[in-house]
């Protein structure tokens, strides 16, 4: 792979500027790029082709969600980055579930280039946002229904009031929406709850 | 006023823009002077924030995990598309084409490569220790004391000659129809005690008798029962029970009530084959296998059918009864003392007196030369068949 890295990084920008400006043909044509070199990377220290596709699933969720947040600071081009974040997550993997002690991957002497990607920083961060969403989730079932449909249905599904008025049949709109805040006092009571003891 | 509920629709509303600008006035500066409604506030977008970017994170979601089907789906079509929008050269690795087979299989092979070392290890040692174990157990199922031979033949499913010449005899003799010739599945030898019917033989060579059978030399066959068994010595003592047997005749030979000398030449009669061997050697100890007092060790090759065979020595005196050999000792074979024969009629004499056992008590072999005293021998020598 011989190229300029200007042009490369030029390239990148592009990329970056198209994926958070929402272009979704974008996204898909920097999924397609970099799968084979982390498909090939989880292959070779001892993964599935379903632990590869799962990787990247995830490395590239934290790229995109780092792009569309504006938050990404990138001092490396797209490629050492999502291959930095997808090592990261392999290993994670790999320490939870092997039987044996101190895991080693196949890299570990090339591995120089990818230290300063911050790479580790962003993994950290996703983590983070990932058991958030993860005590969200819990707190929603534990809600019970009618009230957890209607509280997803409004901020996870972006339906309006009217719709899920008639959902749910409620009256009106306004009994709907005074039924959809106690429901928030519920849930913010769960959330709150569970995310302090996690 | 109100509950947190209210709170929330008035949060709901100043955040969409919707309130008017008084109540937007007023409520920032409850907010910037309440502390509690600052708070009330602060985890209110706390929780909207956080379950709107959970309904956004489970779209994109959906929709990565859409590019990853849609671009195995687009792999069947080369990807020049890729240099034509935004100009990207990017040369990809290439991208093995594995067969859907080849893939499970790689996958099953890496992700089960330490199971399958274990598994292959585990294999090797079961059959190694199958293979030991077997070995052993079938030297242990060797019978009697390990490395001696109990000297009782197990006889083939051989066709004998005999057979025609029994019968024809049979016949003869004018019997009542004798039964159909089967095959024994054991035989040894044994010898006159007395002269009226009473035989000696080794007690293994009977061990699971259901009947016995008594040849001679002369095809005579007798039918036998057993008297007596000394398994701990191996001896037996048979009875004939055809009625009209009449009698040995005369035995020529004595049972010597004592001990032997060591290196006194010895020898045997007996049946390992259909036809009479005869075999000799000499005294080699005092003791038998394992030290045991009531045996002698000979010197004599000896073979299965042997066992319950006399013993004599040069001057033809019955000094024992052939009993076993020793496997992994080169020419030792062991034999019961007569002594312990002799012990044994006198016991018999005693709890039955009413059966008589009439011992010889002239020797006519002392004095002849071997071949003489064999040829007088060989009428008092039969074999037994074991029919289980």
């Amino acid at each position: 792979m011989n190229m300029d890295s200007t042009t490369a990084l030029a390239a990148d920008a592009q990329l970056i500027k198209a994926i958070e400006g929402g272009d979704e043909r974008a996204l898909s044509q920097l999924y397609r790029l970099h799968w084979p070199m982390v498909s090939h990377f989880v292959l070779q220290n001892s993964g599935t082709e379903d632990d590869a596709r799962d990787v990247y699933q995830e490395g590239v969720m934290v790229f995109y969600e780092k792009v569309r947040e504006g938050s990404l600071e990138l001092s490396c081009q797209i490629k050492t980055y999502l291959y930095a974040v997808c090592r990261r997550l392999w290993l994670k993997r790999l320490t939870s579930k092997s039987r044996l002690h101190g895991v080693r991957l196949l890299d570990e002497e090339e591995y120089g280039p990818y230290l300063n990607t911050g790479a580790e920083d962003d993994v950290q961060e996703a983590e983070e946002r990932d058991r958030r969403f993860a005590t969200m989730s819990e707190a929603l079932t534990h809600l019970g229904e009618p009230y957890r449909s209607l509280l997803e249905g409004f901020y996870l599904l972006d339906k309006s009031m009217l719709d899920l008025t008639a959902e749910h049949g409620y009256t009106n709109a306004d009994t709907a929406k005074t039924q959809k805040y106690k429901c928030l006092t519920r849930l913010k009571k769960l959330f709150f709850a569970s995310y302090k003891e996690a | 006023m109100q509950t947190e509920a209210d709170y929330y629709a008035l949060f709901e509303a100043y955040q969409r823009g919707e309130l008017a600008a008084g109540a937007r006035a007023s409520l920032e500066a409850r907010l910037g002077a309440e502390q509690r409604l600052g708070q009330l506030y602060a985890e209110y977008l706390d929780l909207t924030g956080t379950l709107t970017a959970y309904g956004e994170r489970r779209r994109t979601r959906q929709t990565i995990s859409g590019l990853h089907e849609a671009m195995l789906a687009a792999e069947a079509t080369p990807a020049f598309e890729e240099k034509e929008s935004g100009g990207l050269a990017y040369a990809v690795n290439p991208r093995l084409s594995l067969s859907r087979t080849e893939q499970k299989l790689r996958e099953f092979w890496s992700g089960h490569r330490a199971t399958v070392g274990v598994a292959a290890s585990v294999a090797v040692l079961a059959v190694f220790s199958t293979l030991t174990g077997l070995s052993l157990w079938h030297s242990y199922n060797t019978p009697a004391a390990s490395g001696v031979r109990e000297l009782r033949r197990e006889v083939a499913q051989i066709v004998r000659s005999q057979k025609a010449l029994i019968r024809k005899v049979d016949n003869q003799r004018g019997d009542a129809p004798t039964p159909p010739v089967r095959d024994n599945k054991f035989s040894g030898t044994s010898f006159a005690l007395t002269a009226d019917g009473y035989l000696v033989t080794s007690a293994h060579v009977i061990k699971g008798a259901d009947s016995l059978l008594v040849e001679g030399r002369d095809h005579q066959r007798y039918h036998a029962e057993t008297v007596y068994t000394d398994g701990k010595h191996d001896l037996a003592i048979l009875r004939i029970k055809d009625r009209d047997f009449k009698t040995f005749g005369r035995l020529p030979y004595t049972f010597k009530a004592g001990q032997a000398d060591l290196g006194e030449r010895v020898y045997t009669l007996g049946y390992p084959r259909e036809d009479v061997v005869y075999g000799e050697g000499a005294l080699s100890a005092r003791t038998g296998y394992d030290g045991d007092t009531a045996f002698y060790q000979v010197s004599i090759p000896l073979n299965p059918g042997n066992s319950g065979g006399p013993l004599l020595d040069g001057q033809g005196n019955l000094i024992g009864v052939v009993s076993s050999r020793q496997d992994d000792v080169l020419g030792a074979a062991f034999a019961t003392k007569s002594s312990y024969l002799v012990r044994l009629v006198d016991s018999l004499k005693n709890h039955q007196p009413a059966a008589a056992y009439r011992l010889p008590h002239a020797n006519q072999l002392a004095g002849a030369a071997r071949a003489q005293q064999v040829k007088r021998l060989q009428d008092f020598v039969f074999v037994v068949k074991v029919y289980e």
